[in-house]
């Protein structure tokens, strides 16, 4: 295992060291995970703490957190990049084992506030990529009130040694990331929807 | 564009020539001293009729299909000797001849020439030989135990650079500002009027030497014309010859002749004497763009200026560096003679100094991928990304060039060391990283300086360990050191004494080459050596600068580090312990260095313990040196920087406290110690920028990453940011190396394979297999960064 425990005090001391490079690329701190919303505690108290030194903040997630977390955190967020997997609520329980009801609700929660959102969509070859279902992400993203851009993540196969390392066994081996074709296949679909697409991010 | 059929051959041609000694110079020298010898004749007077002599009779040489024309030897690549500076020996002819690494040619007629003539004349009476018998024990000892180098001697000093004077004015020019200064002498009231008559005459000969250089190159031209059969290669050489005429004796009036009189000023430069850094005409995009934006409205077109620019290029690279005899071999050795172009930068006024020639350039350097000339990107903060990401457009493509510079700093430096804004914006970097004010400054490197040697001595109380001899100062026993500051207190009294030592030789190396060797033909070309009468070597540029260059910042600040983390605040070991663990080169003791190793504070991470002690190292080098008077009317000032001395000050001394062992190489420029940054290119930058860079004349950094990370776009775009935080905090200089260990390691074993693999090594590139196995260790060994 790697990693270290840290109190937020220190956490900060390293975001504020690279607060020059920040400034010069007018970048910020990602808080993503695992899930950041599954400490909500210390996120909120890093998250305040970077506001008052003028810090841009974005918090990467997968959004299935009690409605009460995000309303919490979420003056303190500039950015929310937003994980949106599949459409379909039995394929996205046996995907993620969990329902996708309150990741929907709270991103239109936030939405509806007018937060900045970028969503992000990884595709996994035969899971989420096919023409049908891309285009039910296209027109749910599209009725969202307020939504800055889609990001489509080609799927990879990074997280199969750590799976390995940890000893779990790595379910979706069969999968291999998608072609350049298809990805490009993709953004058109979205495009369509006149949503803003990026591949990768 | 892609290249034209001409320039791919020239640029082949200089690929493939083998560097070869010409005793063509060193010959013409011999026959002119001895013919003198004994005539009542002023040292200036010398010198310029010898570089007349030499103009006269040398070899013209051009070249089929070339169109800037002029060699530094009779042809590409065959490298004149300087035999009254450094006469080399039949055994050096050997050595060069036949070693593995930068070879050069001795031809058997070569070798008897110098068998009969030039070492029989030469032997006792070179500079070399006079500068080592002056020298006093003190300083020998220093010398011999790796304490500190000693650029003067076996060649001149040069480190400077051109403005854009010769771009306004002829050499006959030159010779009426040269006449005014000598209507102007004084003779009642001024009693050097007579040596300034002296010097000024000199320069006026030399100007008339350099018309006539040129005028043989149009002859020469002519005649080819005249047996040429292909018409267009016939118009070339008419072009040629008309050029030739013009230039240098009158200003240049296009891009052509412009180039061509750059060339002949940089010929008559490197064959007066052997520079260091060869000469650059500097800020090249500002000289040229008036001659192209003009050019263009008549009938010069882009592909023309790039073919011509092209031509220069290949120019430089058919010119090896002067090659060396005795320890700075080791040193330093390579062909590169780091001539740096400088482009971007600001103007005069202050504001942006790109254009239009400033991306024709960083075209050539991309499509030429030469070692010479070696290029730099000048960044101020006026500077457009468009620049910056061009730049590293190129840094990507993994040769090393360009490095990168901030102007606001190298100005700012400037101008604390006296010099005008005006001047300062003038001015720019060459060699490595060195500051200087173009075409009016004389900023000598005097020598590299090994700090860790320095507190290798202070731990064992004035004596070097390696040979037992006691060359330093009795600052007592380190075992008794009740702190660190007590340590550090003996440390800096050693250090003050050694830069005394080095000083002290220095001002008599002035002194030697201001007497003996003057450069009247240099001279004429800064400012103010005619107004004022005085040679370059005695004072007679508008500013005057002596460096020393310090190596070993980060051994340096590791090793105090370990000593107090480990000894003082944590005493994990006594320093009895530490002085044999030292003294056995940690033999039986890796747990001790494992520990040292992983367990200290070290700098390159950001890390506030070490980086303090780094601001010490920092500030205990720059008080021994800066502000101290040299002999010219100027000033000592600090840079740091290491070409490639940290591999030999590494091999003369013991294991170091921050756990490296015996003999390895020191830390490279301010880099930290290879491999000991583990916290990614922010964070090195963070740390580094911690020292003061406006108190000096220069500091390297040296950056390596894996190609993948530069791969796309927001790679590019992550990079220039970089650079651009870096330049926020007031660094000085970056480079970067874009190649990863597998590359270089591949190389090792396959050398056959990767003869053209280029590699950033110290302020220069170079031919990964053309470098010691030592230095291809050490660069494989730093850090490689895969994320930023």
């Amino acid at each position: 295992m790697v990693g270290q425990k840290m109190t937020a005090a220190q956490v900060m001391a390293e975001i504020e060291r690279d607060v020059p490079f920040y400034d010069e690329s007018e970048g910020g701190v990602t808080f993503s995970g695992g899930e950041p919303l599954a400490q909500p505690d210390f996120l909120l108290s890093l998250l305040q703490a970077c506001q008052e030194r003028d810090i841009h903040t974005a918090v990467d997630t997968c959004g299935f957190a009690p409605w009460p977390v995000l309303d919490t955190i979420r003056k303190y967020v500039d950015l929310f990049l937003y994980d949106l997997k599949l459409m379909d609520e039995a394929q996205h329980r046996r995907f993620t084992g969990a329902s996708n009801e309150l990741i929907f609700s709270n991103l239109r929660a936030l939405s509806e506030r007018g937060h900045n959102i970028f969503l992000r969509v990884p595709i996994v070859p035969g899971v989420n990529d096919s023409d049908e279902h891309v285009r039910r992400m296209g027109a749910f993203a599209a009725a969202l009130p307020h939504l800055k851009q889609v990001d489509v993540l080609p799927y990879h196969h990074i997280a199969a040694e750590k799976y390995q390392r940890l000893g779990k066994p790595y379910e979706l081996p069969a999968s291999h990331p998608p072609s350049d074709e298809r990805m490009a296949k993709i953004v058109q679909i979205l495009q369509e929807f006149g949503l803003q697409v990026k591949i990768g991010g | 564009m892609p290249m034209t059929t001409r320039v791919a051959r020239l640029r082949q041609q200089s690929l493939d020539a083998a560097p070869a000694i010409s005793s063509e110079r060193a010959a013409l020298m011999t026959k002119f001293y001895r013919r003198n010898e004994g005539h009542m004749m002023s040292a200036p007077a010398r010198r310029a009729l010898a570089f007349q002599y030499l103009m006269e009779h040398r070899t013209i040489y051009i070249g089929a299909g070339e169109l800037i024309v002029g060699e530094k030897g009779p042809a590409p690549k065959a490298t004149p000797t300087y035999p009254e500076l450094c006469c080399h020996t039949l055994d050096d002819l050997d050595i060069l001849n036949s070693r593995e690494k930068i070879p050069f040619a001795v031809s058997p007629q070569v070798r008897q020439v110098y068998e009969k003539t030039i070492i029989p004349f030469w032997r006792g009476k070179t500079m070399r030989e006079r500068l080592f018998a002056e020298m006093t024990e003190k300083w020998q000892a220093a010398y011999e135990a790796g304490v500190f180098t000693e650029f003067m001697e076996q060649r001149s000093p040069g480190h400077t650079v051109l403005d854009d004077k010769i771009y306004h004015k002829g050499m006959l020019d030159f010779k009426r500002d040269i006449r005014c200064s000598l209507d102007r002498l004084d003779f009642l009231n001024d009693p050097d009027a007579y040596d300034k008559q002296e010097e000024l005459e000199a320069m006026d000969i030399c100007a008339d030497a350099l018309i006539r250089f040129a005028e043989r190159h149009a002859e020469k031209a002519r005649e080819l014309a005249l047996e040429e059969q292909d018409p267009q290669r016939k118009a070339e050489l008419a072009r040629i010859a008309a050029v030739c005429s013009r230039v240098p004796a009158h200003a240049p009036r296009d891009f052509w002749e412009a180039l061509q009189y750059y060339w002949f000023v940089h010929l008559g430069v490197t064959t007066e004497l052997n520079p260091w850094d060869a000469f650059n005409p500097g800020k090249l995009d500002q000289h040229l763009y008036p001659f192209y934006e003009k050019g263009l409205e008549e009938t010069l077109t882009r592909e023309q200026a790039e073919e011509l620019l092209q031509c220069l290029w290949i120019k430089f690279n058919n010119q090896p560096a002067p090659p060396k005899v005795g320890v700075t071999a080791a040193e330093s050795s390579t062909y590169t003679d780091f001539a740096q172009i400088n482009t971007g930068g600001v103007r005069p006024d202050g504001s942006d100094g790109v254009n239009e020639v400033t991306y024709l350039i960083l075209d050539v350097i991309e499509e030429m991928r030469l070692l010479q000339p070696s290029s730099s990107v000048q960044v101020s903060k006026k500077s457009p990304n468009r620049f910056v990401k061009r730049a590293a457009k190129i840094i990507r493509t993994g040769f090393g060039q360009p490095s990168v510079f901030n102007t606001d700093v190298v100005v700012q430096e400037m101008v604390r060391a006296g010099k005008s804004v005006v001047d300062a914006r003038c001015g720019g970097t060459s060699g490595c990283v060195e500051t200087g004010a173009f075409g009016k400054e004389n900023y000598n490197l005097t020598g590299y300086f090994n700090m860790p040697k320095v507190l290798e001595i202070t731990l064992n109380n004035g004596i070097d360990p390696r040979t037992g001899k006691r060359i330093g100062l009795e600052t007592g026993d380190a075992a008794q050191f009740g702190s660190f500051e007590e340590l550090f207190a003996a440390y800096q009294k050693q250090l003050n004494y050694f830069v005394d030592v080095k000083v002290r030789g220095n001002n008599v190396v002035e002194r030697l080459y201001a007497h003996y060797i003057p450069a009247p033909f240099l001279s004429l070309l800064i400012d103010d050596c005619i107004a004022r009468g005085k040679d370059y070597h005695d004072g007679g540029a508008r500013y005057d600068t002596s460096y020393i260059q310090g190596v070993g910042v980060g051994t340096m600040t590791d090793a105090l580090s370990a000593i107090k983390y480990h000894v003082f605040d944590h005493q994990a070991l006594t320093m009895e312990e530490l002085l044999a663990v030292l003294a056995d080169n940690f033999e039986g003791r890796e747990r001790t260095r494992q520990m040292i190793l992983n367990k200290t504070p070290r700098y390159g991470n950001d890390n506030d313990y070490a980086d303090e002690v780094l601001v010490d190292v920092f500030e205990a080098y720059f008080g021994a040196v800066d502000g101290r008077p040299n002999t010219r009317g100027g000033t000592y000032r600090i840079n740091l920087l290491p070409t490639t001395c940290h591999v030999y000050f590494g091999s003369v001394i013991g294991a170091t406290p921050d756990g490296r062992l015996a003999g390895k190489p020191l830390s490279e420029g301010i880099s930290p110690v290879q491999g000991a940054d583990r916290r990614g290119p922010t964070a090195v930058i963070k740390s580094v920028a911690k020292m003061d860079h406006v108190r000096t004349g220069g500091t390297l950094l040296n950056q390596k990453f894996a190609p993948q990370l530069l791969a796309d776009d927001a790679g590019l775009d992550k990079l220039v940011h970089l650079i651009r935080t870096y330049f926020n905090l007031d660094g000085h200089h970056i480079q970067f190396n874009v190649v990863d260990a597998a590359t270089l390691r591949a190389a090792q074993e396959r050398p056959g394979d990767y003869r053209d693999l280029i590699v950033r090594v110290a302020g220069y590139s170079d031919y990964f297999c053309d470098l010691s196995e030592a230095l291809q260790e050490e660069i494989i060994a730093r850090t490689e960064h895969q994320s930023f």
